[in-house]
């Protein structure tokens, strides 16, 4: 009976993720640029909710849409901004860059449209469980290696930003 | 009437390259780490599908979750990628008022 609601939020999400997408490539407001890239990002959570990943959803909602647009929009407070033409490397190359995107994209294009099943239903019920035991199990040592590199990269943000004369 | 696989990985790809277009493009170095992350989220999205197509997610599914647990790992990456770029950008800054990455060029031969 619902079956129409998928597609229907499958093209709201996908007008979301690719119109807010092209506006932060080519738009010249900063501020405005940041804040598109988070409607990117919520309109992503909106398409892991779709493919039954909500965990993922809820993460994606807490370190993309809200830590990283902040931290974003923390670096265009803390910096001049002015904005000039787009750089020269492909206003002399265009021809040569159109047929290297090409050459490139069409591939990626033709396997993108090979997978016509659907993706199948995931089973009812959250996908925390299952995420959180393999992440604790199987994948214990690659979480501490990860907390090992967001610590060095904690150390790494204050010593690139702490002043030498203090 | 359900989404075919082709169509998640098709926006997948649609944002990767406009991601890459605008880190190639654009001279602003906020605006290249916000294309970074448009990548990256990006290739989050494909993950989740195929993991979704084996079969993985699901509380009902016995299998190893991995495509769940590479996305969380991606997320770990793009906020130390983060951090680490706008402190590198703050300190560029700090020698030369400028975000603008064709004006740092001190490096260059």
């Amino acid at each position: 009976m619902f079956d129409f609601l998928e597609p229907l939020f499958f093209a709201l999400f996908a007008l979301g993720i690719i119109g807010a997408g092209a506006a932060v490539v080519l738009l010249r407001r900063i501020t405005a640029q940041a804040l598109l890239m988070a409607l990117t990002f919520a309109c992503m959570a909106g398409m892991f909710l779709l493919l039954g990943a909500e965990t993922i959803a809820l993460f994606q909602v807490l370190i993309y849409v809200g830590a990283i647009t902040i931290l974003i929009l923390f670096g265009v407070m803390f910096t001049k901004q002015e904005e000039r033409a787009y750089g020269l490397f492909f206003q002399k190359q265009a021809p040569l860059a159109t047929g290297l995107a090409v050459i490139v994209a069409l591939p990626v294009v033709i396997l993108a449209f090979s997978f016509k099943d659907p993706a199948t239903p995931s089973a009812r019920g959250s996908d925390l469980i299952p995420l959180a035991t393999s992440l604790f199990t199987d994948y214990a040592f690659p979480f501490e290696v990860a907390s090992v590199l967001l610590l060095a990269a904690l150390v790494g943000a204050i010593v690139l930003v702490k002043r030498d004369d203090q | 009437m359900t989404v075919p696989l082709g169509a998640y990985i098709a926006v997948s790809a649609v944002l990767f390259f406009l991601g890459a277009a605008g880190v190639l493009v654009r001279r602003n170095a906020v605006v290249i780490l916000m294309c970074v992350e448009l990548m990256l989220n990006a290739s989050n999205l494909a993950l989740v599908a195929f993991a979704r197509r084996a079969g993985q997610l699901g509380a009902g599914s016995g299998l190893d979750q991995r495509g769940s647990v590479f996305v969380v790992f991606v997320f770990v990456i793009a906020a130390a990628e983060v951090a680490v770029g706008l402190a590198i950008i703050l300190a560029a800054y700090r020698n030369r008022p400028t975000v603008n990455v064709d004006d740092i060029h001190e490096m260059k031969g």
